[in-house]
């Protein structure tokens, strides 16, 4: 079994690459996804991880014209020659000071070391290679975003970004909704959606800061913990049937409460933090950029690998480029909507 | 009074940006931020831009003036924190607005630190430090 070093990454890196074309015939499977100015296509066997890209992404729909054209290989020793991955060496590893190594090589990549999983990228060539033990080796959390390494590497080398945050809005404006987790992030999002405000996606959205502040919608998949699920009254919507996912969490779509079909994009017009509030009711109230900036970019920043210090300066305009507000969540979904609703048809 | 004059930025590893006046720092290499106060981050543009800390001790008089001991003690946090580091270079001028912001602030000198996450970044996956082993202990694969 080789092992990798700092040393000898990138040539690991381009080794899987090599293997992976050679073996580009022999994937059983090929789906390609629709996402805003990017055709990925990925070639891959069937199982969890090919139903997930089946249901895990909201597609655009909008001009394909400039669409690039992305390719993945998620692949398995068993498809052609493909090798089985490579422990990680001795040497001492850093998340960061293995980006550094590659990205130096022109290379993006992430290492999960519990099951050898690995993923690169090469932006020049738009191509990419995951390799895993076998087709059910990967992170628990693969499926409810999956490939979101790569598409957050393809977007941060076009200046876009995926941000950690949630969305709500009204008439095509809309606010974004940042924080740790816990904080009420998800349970507003889900709140507004049953209430009549539109979402471009939770938990990972692509911003784009060119002409004003953009967000799109990448991934359909929405999460709540069993007491906010029954909370928001989804227990006796959507039913308990589903396993719940890796953080014992409900997952379910976007499209399963949405009142309209998901925007192509929303304007938006503040960053918001929330916060349970310990009231009856919602409001909202200015807080300074530090806090909001603090607020949103290190799980951005930690959730995905590479690209930190790009992702610091890109969520610092973000931050700079809007008004911050603290968001202090009362008990009541229709009352967070009709707040978060007031404030949009006021500031938008 | 301070062992050194001037200091620098401690590493390539740290980032920073300003949001109204107030900065924000990152540890690219352990994904700690830090939150600057008011006060703080003038000190913080001034000492990283090469500043000596007796021109910002006599930048400024009465309740703009900076306390020796208070900005001795900053000082040693933002080393110990690993931001700022001594450096032999020559004091470069202090800023002409300095001691008007210095004047407006409101807090003082203060910088938060939030690692919330920091572990995310900087854990090591791959070894753990076992006391009985010494490092590196090769985690074994569950």
């Amino acid at each position: 079994m080789p092992r990798v070093t700092m040393a000898t990454l990138p040539d690991y890196a381009r080794y899987l690459f090599a293997a992976a074309q050679g073996a580009a015939s022999l994937f059983p499977v090929k789906q390609t996804v629709r996402l805003p100015g990017l055709e990925m296509t990925a070639h891959l066997s069937p199982g969890p991880l090919a139903d997930a890209l089946g249901q895990a992404f909201i597609e655009a729909g909008d001009d394909r014209s400039d669409a690039r054209q992305l390719r993945i290989f998620i692949g398995h020793p068993g498809i052609g020659d493909l090798p089985e991955p490579a422990h990680w060496g001795d040497g001492h590893f850093t998340e960061h000071g293995f980006a550094r190594t590659l990205a130096e090589a022109g290379l993006r990549g992430h290492h999960f070391h519990d099951l050898d999983f690995w993923q690169f990228y090469d932006p020049d060539r738009l191509a990419g290679v995951q390799l895993m033990r076998s087709a059910e080796a990967f992170p628990p959390w693969e499926p409810g975003s999956p490939l979101r390494a790569f598409l957050h590497w393809e977007y941060a080398a076009r200046g876009m970004r995926l941000a950690h945050a949630g969305t709500l809005g009204l008439d095509g404006k809309g606010v974004l909704l940042a924080g740790a987790g816990g904080a009420g992030k998800s349970g507003t999002v889900v709140a507004g959606l049953l209430h009549g405000l539109d979402s471009v996606g939770d938990d990972y959205v692509l911003i784009d800061l060119d002409g004003g502040v953009s967000a799109r919608p990448l991934f359909s998949t929405l999460k709540q913990d069993p007491k906010g699920f029954a909370r928001l009254g989804l227990k006796h919507r959507l039913g308990t049937d589903g396993p719940l996912n890796w953080q014992g969490k409900h997952t379910f779509h976007i499209e399963a409460i949405a009142p309209k079909p998901v925007p192509a994009s929303l304007d938006i017009f503040a960053l918001m933090v929330p916060h349970i509030g310990g009231g009856e009711t919602s409001s909202i109230m200015p807080m300074s950029r530090r806090d909001a900036m603090i607020a949103l970019a290190p799980s951005g920043i930690a959730q995905m690998p590479g690209e930190r210090e790009s992702g610091f300066r890109f969520f610092s305009d973000l931050t700079r480029l809007l008004p911050c507000y603290r968001l202090s969540l009362g008990p009541h979904p229709e009352e967070i909507a009709g707040t978060l609703a007031h404030f949009l048809a006021r500031v938008a | 009074m301070h062992r050194f004059d001037v200091y620098a930025v401690a590493s390539r590893d740290i980032v920073f940006e300003s949001f109204d006046g107030e900065a924000v720092v990152l540890d690219l290499s352990n994904g700690k931020y830090f939150g600057f106060s008011d006060s703080g981050s003038a000190v913080w543009r001034a000492l990283s831009s090469g500043v000596g800390t007796k021109a910002l001790i006599g930048s400024a008089a009465g309740a703009a003036a900076i306390d020796a001991a208070a900005l001795e003690s900053f000082v040693a946090q933002l080393v110990e924190l690993g931001l700022l580091a001594p450096s032999d270079a020559t004091p470069q001028p202090l800023p002409d607005d300095f001691p008007a912001v210095l004047a407006a602030a409101k807090e003082p000198l203060n910088v938060s630190v939030h690692d919330d996450l920091a572990d995310l970044i900087i854990v090591d996956p791959i070894h753990e430090v076992e006391e009985p082993l010494g490092w590196p202990a090769v985690k074994q694969a569950s």
